[in-house]
């Protein structure tokens, strides 16, 4: 099944990065695009835009007969669906499938298994691999309070329909675990209308350390390495960055391995990332299994030298992975920022405006994913995520001090961005260290948005002499005049 | 002549004034001589003030002036208070919620009558799949809460007005 017609059902810098791999191969390139859409670098890049409809941009993006149907129209042989929207959506999928068009990506089957939390947990231990202890209420309601006892303190109460923090207990002492339970089933009746619980083992200072793998569908799989993605506000990765501080190299092959049996056992088949809670003592359990390209691939992609979604052609096109395990290397060290609009003081809250002037850095090993270009206008219709910002260096203290001049170096005029943030927290001394964990950034937050130096005299005075009704107005009062507003006061 | 700028909420006078060699800006801090030359670059120049030299990249919006310097970007906004005068319309800033982004109120927690305290929360709203909660920016009663549940709201719109304070 070779494929010369790619369509890529996605928007933004993910599919800028898609849409450039796929010209050099050779395709043919199309992309989607909502009438409320601003231009974007996907759109210079393809070589067709298929406009779709719906209600809200965002629904039209997720509007599987539509864009079902705008592959066939166009004559599109393949779907790559980027992150988001409908890359982890089975039902789409079957769609394509049935319409006889191939899904850049896993099978529905594979989707629909890490999909459910609670199957591609029960699979992944049921295949030997470590999962968090826990005790699940369906498995046996009766014994369900002795049995969160054996998992240990703290430990973590869930509601089991539930999402979002909603509901969740934390219990440190046995003596309140039974009042904690009646607490959190009353919550998750109120939530969720649903009072079925599970607890887990808390792990306390968390790591994030995910890793990348890629199957050919076959059962041969093969590992990226890891990336470390404990820099998170609002649950969300802002920085990630591979190799991870926290890892020995021997520690780096078990949680590497581990990850490749994982998607062994699936016969996984394109790129997938499989995500591990990591315990302060070196205990890693797995979270669960992304089955798409994730945002942050690019850091992979400077270690080793790969181009990951030219490797996901290659195996929707049939042709099987490009290297064996032994011939991917992880040299130096590479971390992505994530350039946000918003408003790092104010809670994160999304920023919108219009770009005035965007200077994007440039330079030996640096490299920007961007989705917005100069002139154009950032929304409430999308994610705030406006571009990446990638970095390489031979090892990590280079790769931060290049990050940071970058960073200090991304004029983005016009819209509140998460620029200076980003570099307070590249400049903190635990980063530095490398000692994070997922709590880091609300942990430091005063830290990371104390005022910085006062600095208002200059602005005023630029801001004065770049107003031009102000200047002209100002030259034109006669000399004594001119003179005289210098004495008021 | 006069411009007031507003850098992290908080207002400044200034009066920008030529001696026939160089500008000079007057703030309530002092006076500052001050120089901005052109580099070139779009939007790049050089500012020579207080004894220092930087360069910088601006942009002139229609109400905020955006600076790029020393690796950190600054907002800066400017009133002329000619217009301010001409454009009051009785009612002051504080005593109503004007929306920061377009979104779509989640839910409203107050109705026109109702006595609310500071920092009470008044309506949640939902922009780029956040949810904010906006509360009373001072105690007062409830004037008026233009939008009901699920409505959407443009920039700048009045999401909510307390009524004047007495004096």
């Amino acid at each position: 099944m070779t494929i010369s017609k790619l369509l890529v059902a996605n928007r933004g810098e993910i599919a800028a990065r898609v849409l450039r791999t796929a010209k050099a191969r050779g395709l043919a390139t199309a992309v989607l695009s909502h009438v409320a859409e601003q231009e974007g670098p996907a759109h210079l890049i393809a070589d067709e835009i298929v406009m779709i409809e719906g209600p809200t941009p965002v629904a039209a993006y997720l509007d599987i007969p539509q864009i079902v149907e705008a592959a066939k129209k166009i004559g599109a042989d393949a779907v790559h669906p980027g992150y988001g929207f409908l890359s982890e959506n089975a039902a789409f999928v079957a769609a394509l499938e049935e319409a006889g068009v191939t899904f850049v990506g896993p099978t529905s089957e594979t989707i629909d298994l890490m999909g459910d939390k609670v199957r591609a947990r029960a699979f992944v231990e049921e295949h030997g691999f470590p999962v968090a202890p826990s005790a699940i209420e369906d498995d046996d309601p009766a014994s369900f309070v002795e049995r969160a006892r054996t998992v240990g303190y703290p430990l973590l109460i869930k509601p089991s329909a539930g999402g979002g923090g909603k509901g969740m207990r934390i219990v440190r002492e046995d003596s309140t675990l039974e009042t904690e339970i009646e607490t959190a089933r009353r919550e998750g009746v109120r939530y969720f209308g649903d009072g079925r619980l599970f607890v887990e083992c808390y792990i306390e200072r968390p790591r994030h350390i995910e890793v990348q793998v890629m199957g050919d569908g076959q059962g041969n799989v093969v590992h990226f390495w890891e990336r470390e993605c404990s820099i998170q506000r609002r649950f969300q990765k802002i920085i990630e960055e591979t190799p991870s501080p926290a890892l020995t190299p021997e520690q780096r092959d078990e949680i590497c391995e581990t990850a490749a049996g994982i998607a062994r056992a699936v016969k996984y088949r394109g790129a997938g990332t499989v995500e591990f809670i990591y315990a302060q003592d070196g205990a890693f359990y797995f979270l669960e299994m992304n089955t798409r390209l994730q945002v942050e691939h690019p850091v992979t992609e400077l270690v080793t030298g790969f181009d990951l979604v030219a490797e996901q052609l290659r195996v929707a096109a049939g042709e099987g992975l490009s290297a064996a395990q032994a011939d991917i290397p992880q040299t130096g060290h590479s971390i992505e920022l994530r350039i946000c609009a918003e408003d790092a003081t104010a809670d994160f809250r999304p920023a919108i405006g219009d770009i005035l002037l965007l200077d994007e850095p440039m330079g030996e090993g640096i490299r920007v994913d961007s989705g917005i270009l100069d002139g154009g206008k950032v929304t409430t219709d999308f994610d705030p995520m406006l571009s990446k910002l990638i970095v390489h260096g031979p090892d990590r203290a280079q790769a931060i001090a290049r990050a940071r001049n970058a960073v200090q170096n991304y004029v983005i005029l016009g819209v509140t961005t998460n620029t200076g943030y980003l570099d307070e927290i590249l400049a903190h001394p635990d980063f530095a260290s490398g000692d994070v964990s997922t709590g880091f950034l609300a942990e430091q937050s005063e830290t990371l948005t104390a005022p910085g130096e006062d600095v208002s005299d200059l602005l005023m005075a630029a801001a004065a002499l770049s107003d031009e009704r102000l200047v002209s107005d100002v030259m034109q009062i006669p000399e004594m005049h001119r003179k005289m507003g210098e004495w008021r006061n | 002549m006069q411009r007031i700028f507003q850098i992290d909420g908080e207002e400044t006078e200034c009066w920008l004034g030529h001696d026939g060699s160089r500008f000079v800006l007057n703030t309530p801090n002092g006076t500052v001589a001050c120089q901005l030359d052109p580099t070139g670059l779009p939007g790049g120049y050089t500012l020579r003030a207080k004894g220092v030299v930087r360069e910088l990249r601006l942009a002139v919006g229609p109400e905020a002036t955006f600076v790029h310097m020393n690796g950190r970007t600054y907002e800066v906004g400017r009133v002329d208070p000619a217009e301010r005068l001409a454009g009051s319309d009785g009612g002051t800033g504080d005593d109503r919620l004007v929306a920061p982004m377009p979104g779509v109120v989640v839910s409203v927690a107050v109705k026109p009558g109702d006595t609310v305290e500071e920092g009470q929360p008044l309506l949640v709203i939902e922009s780029m799949k956040l949810e904010t909660t906006l509360t009373a920016p001072r105690d007062g009663v409830v004037a008026e809460m233009p939008f009901a549940e699920g409505d959407s709201f443009g920039l700048k719109d009045i999401l909510a007005q307390l009524a004047p304070e007495e004096e």
